[in-house]
């Protein structure tokens, strides 16, 4: 009697057990997935993304009537802090976004060796892509025939920026040659001015603006193809051109009085804002080497971006000789986690020369060659989209189409450690090269 | 709202079934014959509890040991080559040294400034004691990330000529000399102890509380004693004081150490382990989340653990030993 009222009990706790864990798996699911890489046809869908400030405001923008014309709710998640960090986190952990924009081509192809991101050849026109993107952007992010990421945005480094009226009141000329831009920092030297203004503090990305100038240097002394290689780690990181292109950078805006605040002050101040200066009476620098987007709010001083036209002045980072004017730029690529109608309609969209994410807010730039210009709000943002649409030579930024460990790794740990004196550059390469993942 | 309310039905709902559970295990065990009932009960009990800190602590922390001897994808073995290869970079060197360096100062010079405070604050009247205590133990209530945070603005160094923000170089530009980029001093690993100031600054508060009640509970009568027989005030500090605080002072020097071990929130908003300032926890944000290399990320944390084990277990035999005193 007693066994049976013990066996009855055995079968009652495991219906009890059973119900709760079924419940908390439940409620698990539903308050963690949020809808994200769901199933086909809830008409959701939700994008992870890198960028903050007006750059997202004008994404979001750019999206919002064809939120309404296709009835599909966009959910925006914005992890600007750190983008890299935050979707490794949740493709760890199964969260998946539906579309993910990726600054970072390299972390891109290291996600989908997992196996979770969607080859888009299967859901885009990519031969259609290719004939309007700029040539480049589309092979960042593409791995043995697959492509993982179609741009959404681009943004263009080969740019030097100067205060106009100052620049030209002293009688400064654009250099055409890397030649020609040494012989102008000497001259802005020797009339007592320290010629550069630069910054790679960044927070936990500190060092990355120093990787652009290597690439630039590589780009320039090595010719597209070595970049490639370079980028692929075919060639190591202890090559002689990449010496090079570390010693043409630490001779023009690293050596003693050749940039403001010293070479430790390189280290500490902050990219966003290290031109500034340069927008001083007088100048307390002339040169300024960063991407398009330092023109937006919180970068630039605001009666500077209200006056761009006219105050600033911009010039292609020139090559070895007059003819050769490679660009180096970056982008956000969009790649998917999910590949049902809703997400297919919205990537077709944002990928699309259509899609304006933000020309007036957030200094977008369409990586379509057939895009609209005059979308662009001033002068200075047409004429660096010209640069690119029209350049021969465009290779994406080699640090973010490295692997994780290097490209957001050891690569800006390895420039922060050298500019700041606590590694010499051999070892420093050196490290850097045996950082590759094998 | 959605979220909400399936929080608070996972709630209400797991509590419930946790109490329906019990309830039904015991009336089960109730049911069987006395001697069974006796026997089973305390594992009916205890079992629930000792699965779950399995499925949670222990499952996890044996198979980081294992993924630790796999390829960053955890898809391969690798043997020790993990190990090796951090161990034998002079980065993943550095970053021991300074966690070293960290755990041999910071617990010992919290303790010594806790107590010291501790002491001091004793003598002062009762309503200056209060304020001083206050206004050391302020820090405590603020996160790591916030006191970075404030500390980053002391540290801040702008360009000569520029107008400095941070307060250290605002003094001493003040008085004519060059501004001082604090956070890259590496030489004889400056920075890293500007760092230790924080946590220090942050933890000094803790310290004095617990070692000021251990200092307010020593017996009046052992200190008349001692001056009796003559002796001076440092003798009645270091021979009559501290031996009857020692169980406090190894508590707190235990507690801050193994905060010290964990350290991660101060160096990665600081320096994010630039400038030879890498501790173990910020390498392992790094290899883990930045490089995505699980293999090595896995090997720093079993090292750690390596590292905490024997402190926990001085610890455990600490406390054993005090209760069996009592």
């Amino acid at each position: 009697m007693r066994w049976r009222k013990f066996v009855q009990g055995i079968a009652l706790a495991a219906v009890v057990a059973l119900s709760a864990s079924a419940c908390l798996s439940e409620s698990g699911g539903g308050g963690g997935g949020g809808g994200g890489a769901s199933g086909s046809g809830d008409k959701q869908v939700e994008i992870l993304f890198g960028f903050g400030g007006d750059q997202s405001k004008g994404f979001q923008a750019g999206l919002k009537d064809f939120q309404q014309s296709s009835g599909i709710t966009i959910k925006f998640s914005e992890a600007s802090q750190s983008f890299d960090t935050i979707v490794r986190t949740r493709v760890q952990g199964n969260n998946l976004p539906d579309i993910a924009l990726f600054p970072q081509p390299g972390v891109l192809l290291d996600i989908a060796k997992g196996g979770k991101v969607q080859d888009l050849t299967t859901l885009l026109n990519i031969d259609q892509l290719k004939s309007t993107l700029v040539p480049g952007e589309l092979d960042a992010a593409t791995s043995d025939g697959k492509v993982y990421g179609v741009p959404m945005s681009m943004n263009v480094k080969s740019l030097v920026w100067y205060p106009k009226k100052a620049f030209e009141a002293k009688g400064y000329t654009i250099p055409k040659t890397v030649a020609e831009l040494e012989a102008l920092t000497n001259k802005i030297k020797a009339d007592g001015t320290p010629p550069w203004c630069v910054g790679i503090e960044s927070a936990a990305a500190t060092g990355w603006p120093a990787t652009d100038w290597i690439e630039e240097f590589v780009l320039r002394y090595g010719g597209p193809e070595t970049y490639d290689k370079w980028t692929k780690h075919e060639i190591p990181f202890t090559d002689p051109v990449v010496k090079q292109a570390a010693t043409e950078f630490e001779k023009l805006a690293l050596a003693d009085g050749n940039v403001f605040g010293g070479r430790k002050g390189v280290v500490s101040n902050a990219f966003a804002t290290a031109a500034n200066p340069m927008f001083q009476d007088p100048p307390k620098c002339f040169l300024h080497r960063q991407g398009n987007f330092i023109t937006q709010k919180g970068f630039f001083p605001d009666k500077v971006r209200t006056n761009l036209d006219t105050d600033v002045g911009v010039f292609q980072l020139p090559g070895t000789s007059p003819d050769s004017r490679p660009v180096l730029g970056g982008g956000d690529l969009a790649g998917a986690f999910s590949k049902d109608d809703d997400t297919k309609k919205v990537l077709e969209f944002i990928t699309s020369d259509k899609f304006n994410g933000g020309t007036k807010e957030g200094s977008y730039i369409s990586p379509h060659k057939t895009f609209d210009l005059a979308q662009y709000p001033d002068n200075t943002t047409k004429e660096i989209a010209k640069l690119a649409y029209e350049s021969t030579i465009f290779r994406f930024d080699g640090s973010d189409l490295m692997p994780g460990a290097v490209g957001a790794g050891s690569f800006w740990r390895g420039m922060t450690a050298w500019i700041s004196g606590q590694k010499d550059l051999d070892q420093t390469l050196k490290d850097i090269d045996q950082s590759w993942p094998s | 709202m959605i979220r909400v309310i399936n929080a608070v039905l996972a709630i209400v709902g797991g509590v419930g079934a946790a109490l329906l559970l019990y309830y039904v295990l015991n009336k089960v065990v109730e049911g069987l014959p006395g001697k069974w009932e006796d026997r089973i009960k305390p594992y009916v009990f205890i079992g629930p509890a000792v699965l779950a800190i399995g499925l949670y602590l222990l499952y996890p922390a044996v198979r980081t040991i294992i993924l630790s001897f796999a390829n960053a994808q955890s898809t391969a073995w690798v043997g020790l080559e993990n190990y090796t290869d951090l161990l034998g970079s002079r980065d993943f060197q550095i970053t021991l040294i300074n966690t070293l360096l960290w755990i041999a100062i910071v617990p010992a010079v919290t303790v010594a400034f806790g107590l010291g405070i501790a002491v001091l604050a004793d003598r002062l009247g009762p309503q200056a004691e209060k304020l001083t205590k206050s206004t050391i133990f302020l820090p405590m209530a603020i996160s790591g990330v916030g006191a970075a945070t404030i500390w980053r603005f002391i540290y801040e160094t702008r360009p000569k000529g520029e107008p400095q923000i941070g307060l250290q170089n605002a003094i001493i530009t003040l008085f004519g000399f060059d501004p001082v980029a604090w956070l890259q001093l590496d030489t004889l690993r400056v920075n890293s102890f500007l760092l230790m100031i924080i946590l220090i600054w942050a933890q000094a508060g803790f310290s004095m509380v617990l070692l000021s009640a251990a200092v307010k509970g020593v017996p009046e009568e052992t200190l008349e004693a001692a001056r009796i027989d003559g002796a001076n005030e440092r003798q009645i500090f270091f021979r009559v004081i501290v031996p009857q605080i020692w169980g406090t002072v190894i508590t707190v020097f235990i507690t801050v150490l193994i905060v010290v071990l964990k350290i991660f929130d101060i160096v990665y908003v600081m320096t994010n382990g630039n400038f030879n300032t890498d501790v173990i926890a910020v390498r392992f944000f790094n290899e883990l989340f930045r490089s995505g290399d699980n293999g090595r990320a896995a090997a720093i944390v079993v090292m750690l653990m390596i590292a905490v084990l024997p402190v926990v277990i001085y610890q455990v035999r600490h406390f054993r030993a005090e209760e069996a005193a009592r």
